[in-house]
């Protein structure tokens, strides 16, 4: 069986890549409270939709970068 | 449950009244002058001695509500079935005299200071005006009488002897409504304009009979000598709600009323629905049916800022507090996503209704049933009856036998004037 290794640069593009995605899903919230006119509140109040939001930018940024190593692995191949 | 003396201000946050303004009070006389008499001490020996008349399915459940009010004493039972004395009997341990005519209970216990009469509709008028008569008490399950006349005498016989008559409303006492009351009167949802009540089953209603000649005896509410049907069994307590939330006597009812499907022999309708007409041109709409009871029962309390729905102790506002920001805008990113633009369908979008699950009208915990009870024992040691309660439970009844009346002739019945109590000053 062959081992895996995941690099040390690996792990810190994944951080930021969260980081990113939970600043987005912040940036997001703000602008939402700001669209509806709701309570700024929501700021804190809202955290837990805040970091599912982020969760899903994050999957779907994820399944992006893996249709875009899939091609290019096929190109690659070729 | 009512074990200690509390003080007036806690009991009525007891039965769900917070502000206790003046004005309020004043529109639920009943419930200020009990609270007042709740902080009065009752010495143990001050008991209450209550005589059961009817224990049949309701009769039963009352008697074991009385023996849980304190200072009260059932000294004697009485029904003219067998099965139903000997258990009357029995759920009294024996220690109540047990009697088959009221009559008779009447002239052989000389200290009943009240009774309660649970017996079936068509026998509540000569047997309450006999108590009344002998200068007892009286609590009379709902409704009243099966003719607008006995109502009546009823009514006056209980003024004109000065005694209590009680009748079995007991969402009068329910502390949901009451809050309900209090949230309405201090203008929460505005303007009531229409009062939508129903009450639905899916069960022909029938009690099984165990020898033929008795049909009627235990079937008594399919047949229009003894029974009004759903008008006098249902309605009377939900258009007693409509009344008393809207604050007025109706001035006309109009309705239609079939037996539609179980064509079984009985009476009385199986469907009914009407409109009750007030004065300021609210309305209170009303049907009952048994044969889907998918809806099950509500008082739709509909005012122009708020709707109530207190059979399950909800209140909504016509303008929902709206949901958080960040879900609006999850819910229009998947809407703009996932949702099918129709082509060539309707230009319209269905007005149906605005799913929000509203807040909760207040907590609940007691039972109405025992509570009118320890109301109505506090009354009866008092020797005094609350102010405007009688009205409440009189004008449900004149206005469920009215309704019967216009559904029997298809004609809009007005009310005449002779049936509107006045309010106690
Ligand atoms: N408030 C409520 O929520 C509520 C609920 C159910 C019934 N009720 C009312 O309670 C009353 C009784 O209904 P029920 O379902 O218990 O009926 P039921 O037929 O089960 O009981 C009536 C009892 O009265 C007895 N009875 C009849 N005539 C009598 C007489 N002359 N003297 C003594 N006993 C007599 C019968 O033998 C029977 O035991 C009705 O008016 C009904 O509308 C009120």
């Amino acid at each position: 069986m062959k081992d895996i290794t995941i690099t040390g640069s690996r792990i810190k593009k994944e951080i930021i890549i969260a980081v990113v995605s939970l600043l987005a899903a912040i940036i997001l919230n703000i602008f939402s409270i700001a669209k509806f006119k709701t309570d700024w509140s929501e700021l804190f109040g809202q955290l837990h939709v805040v970091i599912l939001v982020a969760i899903a930018i994050y999957i779907l940024v994820l399944i992006f970068r893996l249709i875009f190593w899939g091609i290019a692995g096929l190109i690659q191949k070729k | 449950m009512e074990s200690k003396i509390k003080n007036r201000r806690d009991f009525l946050k007891e039965m769900g009244v917070y502000a206790s303004s003046t004005a309020f009070l004043a529109s639920i006389p009943w419930l200020d002058a009990f609270a007042q008499e709740n902080g009065k001490n009752v010495a143990a020996s001050d008991r209450v001695r209550i005589a059961v008349i009817g224990v049949g399915s309701r009769g039963r459940a009352l008697l074991m509500n009385l023996q849980q009010v304190e200072n009260v004493e059932i000294v004697a039972v009485c029904d003219n079935y067998e099965p139903h004395y000997s258990r009357a009997i029995e759920l009294t341990d024996g220690k109540a005299k047990a009697f088959y005519d009221h009559k008779k209970m009447i002239d052989a216990v000389k200290d009943i200071d009240a009774v309660v009469v649970a017996t079936p509709l068509h026998e509540h008028a000569h047997i309450v005006v006999d108590c009344l008569n002998a200068d007892i008490h009286v609590f009379c399950e709902k409704a009243m009488a099966r003719t607008l006349v006995d109502t009546k005498l009823m009514a006056d016989t209980a003024i004109a002897k000065g005694k209590i008559l009680q009748i079995g409303q007991q969402r009068l006492f329910n502390p949901v409504y009451l809050n309900a009351l209090e949230r309405v009167r201090a203008g929460e949802i505005g303007q009531i304009t229409q009062v939508r009540a129903y009450w639905h089953r899916n069960a022909d209603w029938r009690r099984p009979v165990p020898s033929p000649e008795l049909e009627r005896k235990i079937n008594w509410r399919m047949y229009n000598e003894y029974s009004g049907g759903l008008m006098t069994e249902l309605a009377a307590h939900q258009v007693q709600v409509a009344n008393w939330y809207i604050d007025k006597v109706p001035t006309q009812v109009m309705g239609s009323g079939s037996i539609c499907f179980w064509k079984d022999g009985r009476e009385v309708y199986d469907h009914v629905a009407l409109v009750y007409d007030y004065p300021d041109g609210s309305k209170c709409t009303y049907d009952s049916m048994i044969a889907n009871k998918h809806h099950g029962l509500e008082e739709q309390i509909m005012g122009n800022l708020g709707t109530i729905e207190p059979e399950i102790n909800r209140i909504y506002s016509e303008n929902p507090p709206q949901a958080p920001g960040i879900r609006q805008l999850v819910h229009d990113i998947e809407s703009s996503i996932f949702d099918v633009i129709p082509i060539g369908g309707a230009t319209w979008i269905p007005e149906t209704a605005v799913q929000y699950r509203g807040d909760v009208i207040a907590p609940y915990e007691n039972n109405d049933s025992f509570l009118q009870f320890v109301g109505f024992a506090k009354a009866v040691k008092n020797n005094k009856p609350y102010p405007n309660l009688l009205r409440e439970g009189y004008h449900a009844t004149i206005a469920v036998l009215l309704g019967l009346q216009a559904m029997d002739t298809n004609e809009i019945v007005a009310w005449p004037a002779e049936y509107v109590m006045e309010k106690d000053v």
